[in-house]
């Protein structure tokens, strides 16, 4: 195991985010967990991770893209517009779609990559070497 | 807005009248000779209103009729004709006119139409407009309803797979048993979200809802304090009741009360701080009783409150991230007291406490007994 990525785990469930830890560092990545967006985009800043891995919905309904978009696009987090994202959600809606909020549509802004929740670990595995290589 | 009228009509006297009378009523007015340019007319304009003559040569006023509501379902189309019959109004209304006016007819006979018509507009409108915002309610809780299930199933899952494809590894070893228990909390959940459930759509379709009758709120209460006294006692949560010496009466049902209550004790003893206090009081009020459920807990941010009923709202915040929740308990508090006809309030300080209010109608001995003994006769 010769991988040292550092990867930042953003997902408001616990349980979610203790098996995926495991599976993470028993392959030899480092873990950084946050269980809010807002926490999750300090921990970038502290921890400068080689991944992300984002939950869509947490506090809100679209939490995870407003993530998404504040790393791509706000000066604050330029140093980290280029850290792949993978975002992984239990809602099967891919996230070329809009995605309905109540007060209209917001347009949501492709992650890197997308993979639906619970995570096939071998798939999830292999995605998450692919963007570390690339 | 001015709303914009078009009127296609073959005959010269006609379209000159109408204009003439529509115009003076405030309304923007455009003549067509005939139906192929009164057409042309609709599609640029998009008027509010078409006014079309049934008899024309070349494209008749039925064809008119089919293309305009063809065209924008939401165009109220007024038919006038020399020649009507039963039979031809039937077509034109079948076809998608809104009425019928026959020649001759008065100015005031043809505003009335039209501003009727209008009305009828604006109402087809609306509930388009209504229909729309529900259908994306709708798509937004079926995400909702669909995200909150997968939720702890996806926690299970991936337990249960990190277990199988890691093996047995001192690391797993070490956690198995926490993992598993953490199972089985998770799989408790997803059984409380389905309980919860079936008990929000059994107080929405009326079965939990026996009949609406006298029914003493003190029992109930006492009842419901007894059953949680353990679950409070754990938690070193003391449970304090304010009751009325005398009975206060609502109009109710005894299934929905109590399960109303218990969710709002339950509530107040999980969102508590440890050794807290959860007071209970009754009162009566302009014809109301009133019932305070009142904890000493985290209190709920002000801008949760008004989600705090709707059906998977949780407030999250770093206290009550660790405690286990439907997400439907105050929905079902809230479907309760609408269904009895009456309200149920939250007042809240931030680390102080929330106070929960339901008022229920009192039960009028005199008045209330006499309209039951009237309808069960």
């Amino acid at each position: 195991m010769t991988s040292k990525s550092k990867i930042l785990l953003i997902d408001d469930d616990r349980d979610f985010l203790a098996s995926v830890r495991s599976v993470l560092e028993s392959h030899g990545y480092t873990v950084v967990e946050a269980e809010t967006g807002k926490d999750g985009l300090q921990k970038l800043i502290e921890h400068k991770p080689d991944v992300i891995i984002l939950d869509i919905m947490m506090e809100s309904l679209t939490e995870g893209y407003s993530v998404n978009y504040a790393i791509k696009h706000l000066d604050d987090y330029k140093e980290y517009k280029r850290t792949p994202i993978i975002m992984v959600s239990s809602i099967e809606s891919s996230p070329d779609e809009r995605f309905p909020i109540s007060d209209g549509y917001v347009d949501v802004i492709s992650p890197n990559y997308y993979m639906n929740k619970p995570l096939d670990i071998p798939a999830f595995l292999d995605v998450l070497e692919k963007v570390i290589q690339e | 807005m001015q709303k914009s009228i078009i009127v296609i009509d073959d005959d010269e006297a006609v379209l000159l009248s109408v204009n003439k009378i529509l115009s003076k009523a405030g309304f923007h007015v455009e003549t067509f000779e005939d139906g192929v340019s009164g057409l042309e007319g609709v599609t640029e304009l998009k008027p509010d209103l078409v006014v079309v003559d049934l008899r024309m040569p070349g494209l008749s006023g039925m064809e008119v009729i089919n293309r305009v509501s063809e065209m924008d379902p939401y165009i109220i189309i007024v038919v006038i004709t020399g020649y009507a019959t039963i039979d031809t109004a039937v077509e034109a209304i079948k076809l998608g006119a809104y009425d019928f006016l026959p020649k001759p007819f008065s100015p005031d006979e043809l505003r009335v139409i039209v501003n009727r018509g209008l009305e009828h507009r604006q109402l087809l409108q609306e509930s388009h407009r209504l229909e729309i915002e529900r259908e994306l309610l709708k798509r937004q809780f079926v995400t909702l309803v669909s995200h909150q299930l997968k939720t702890p199933l996806v926690a299970i899952h991936q337990y249960l797979d990190t277990l199988k494809q890691l093996g047995d590894t001192p690391d797993t070893a070490s956690k198995r048993q926490d993992w598993l228990e953490r199972c089985l909390q998770r799989t408790d959940e997803v059984l409380a979200i389905i309980k919860d459930w079936l008990t929000l759509s059994k107080v929405e379709s009326g079965s939990l809802t026996g009949e609406i009758l006298r029914v003493d709120l003190k029992p109930i209460i006492l009842n419901t304090m007894e059953a949680n006294a353990d679950m409070a006692a754990e938690q070193g949560i003391t449970l304090e009741a304010e009751l009325p010496a005398d009975e206060y009466p609502v109009k109710g049902d005894r299934n929905c009360l109590a399960v109303l209550f218990d969710n709002l004790m339950v509530n107040a003893i999980k969102y508590n701080k440890p050794e807290g206090r959860v007071s209970v009081s009754v009162k009566a009020q302009d014809h109301q009783i009133v019932v305070a459920v009142a904890d000493t807990g985290i209190g709920i941010p002000e801008k949760y409150r008004q989600a705090l009923f709707d059906e998977f709202f949780r407030v999250k915040g770093q206290s009550s991230g660790q405690t286990t929740g439907t997400g439907l308990g105050l929905a079902i508090c809230k479907r309760i007291t609408t269904e009895m006809g009456g309200t149920i309030e939250v007042e809240s300080e931030l680390d102080v406490g929330s106070t929960f209010r339901v008022s229920l109608p009192a039960y009028h001995e005199k008045a209330d007994q006499e309209e039951e003994n009237r309808s069960t006769k």
